[in-house]
């Protein structure tokens, strides 16, 4: 499974509104991620695809949008 | 080795409720329960400063430990909200309680330092002597030193708690203490002079949540302990639905944690005291307890620290 579906099937499960199909929008201004909701969406990120987001890259800006996660993901070994 | 000798606590008359913060923001009050959990919070009035709190509390513990202002060592006072730079509360605290020419000194480090002035006077009674922690904040007045802000208004009231802390055994005794600071994220949370308080939500709850867990239960493998060998949590009372996810995240249930940020709300340096405070006189520590303090704040700063109650 690519990147981006394991990335909406992890957002599925917290979704508190329709997530965008734009990549770029904002999950936190179209209501889809609260601040909780956000705690565990990271935490289910880091079991799927077995990394660790270490202290000094847990940001919001870091999990905004689908594309920023896919961007992240990507260059932080996500397997 | 050392012990606390006791607590006390003071919160002020006035009432803050979800109905006037809702008409003030235009917000439901089921919104403000959603977003915090908390009802009510108290709030000083016009002529009521840090000072006063920090005293009540300071006596109120002085009457529980068993102590006089006379055999005190040193005091530390904790606020995020001083009545002005300096000389600070401690000194107005020694001043009220005629405590003599002892050390007295404060941290300015907001919702950690009560677990901070914990810490240092753990590692100083021995040579201080008796070492009088008070924590005190006028969080409602900050909230109104520039743009009132719904998201943060609503989250924080006034209290005051303090203990002491004492050489030797018990009744409660220290048996371990831990805090860090890490200022990665510093400007996520901050009070500069003349302004309001600003938070940046999002990235406060996400490190609230990793960072007191992690605290606790570092502070417990490194004493060869486990959760389930915990009987009282006493969190910094930050926000009630952040305690949730935290209670969460270290499987334990609300019949093990002390709560009070529904009637109170987040008084930030004293929240963690006087939990402790009302606990103790609730009856909940029983002998052989052991006890979990965990608190987080501005700095970013957190901390752990390990109580266990014994017959001394």
């Amino acid at each position: 499974m690519a990147v981006d579906e394991r990335v909406l099937s992890a957002l599925g499960k917290v979704a508190k509104a329709p997530i965008p199909t734009d990549r770029d929008a904002s999950l936190f201004d179209t209501g889809v991620l609260d601040s909780f909701d956000l705690v565990d969406f990271v935490a289910d990120l880091e079991k799927e695809f077995n990394v660790k987001v270490p202290d000094s890259d847990l940001h919001p800006s870091k999990f905004e949008s689908l594309a920023k996660i896919a961007t992240y993901l990507n260059t932080h070994g996500a397997a | 080795m050392s012990a606390l000798k006791g607590f006390g606590h003071y919160v002020p008359a006035g009432v803050l409720t979800n109905d006037a913060l809702a008409a003030e923001f235009s917000v439901t009050q089921e919104w403000i329960l959603s977003v915090c959990g908390i009802e009510t919070r108290r709030s000083v009035a016009a002529d009521e400063t840090v000072c006063d709190l920090a005293e009540r509390a300071a006596v109120a513990c002085l009457q529980d430990s068993g102590f006089t202002p006379d055999k005190l060592g040193a005091i530390i006072a904790c606020t995020g909200t001083p009545h002005r730079q300096f000389p600070g509360v401690s000194a107005e605290v020694q001043k009220r309680l005629k405590a003599g020419t002892i050390p007295a000194f404060d941290i300015h480090l907001a919702s950690i330092s009560g677990l901070l002035g914990l810490a240092l006077a753990h590692r100083m009674c021995e040579q201080w002597g008796p070492v009088l922690v008070v924590a005190a904040e006028t969080m409602t007045r900050v909230m109104s030193q520039g743009p009132r802000v719904k998201e943060t208004a609503i989250l924080f009231g006034d209290g005051a708690g303090a203990c002491v802390v004492a050489p030797g055994e018990g009744p409660l005794a220290i048996r371990d203490v831990q805090v860090a600071s890490d200022a990665t994220f510093s400007e996520a949370l901050h009070l500069d002079f003349g302004s309001t308080l600003q938070m940046d939500g999002r990235t406060i709850i996400m490190h609230a949540v990793r960072k007191l867990a992690r605290a606790a239960m570092e502070l417990l493998e490194r004493n060869n302990l486990r959760v389930d060998d915990v009987g009282l949590f006493l969190f910094h009372q930050a926000n009630l639905r952040l305690l949730e996810r935290l209670m969460q995240e270290l499987k334990i249930d609300r019949t093990r944690c002390f709560l009070n940020v529904e009637r109170y709300g987040n008084t930030s340096s004293a929240s963690w005291l006087i939990a402790a405070s009302e606990a103790k006189a609730a009856g909940l520590m029983r002998p052989g307890l052991k006890v979990v303090v965990a608190a987080f704040g501005a700095g970013l700063s957190w901390g752990a620290a390990l109580l266990e109650t014994t017959s001394a």
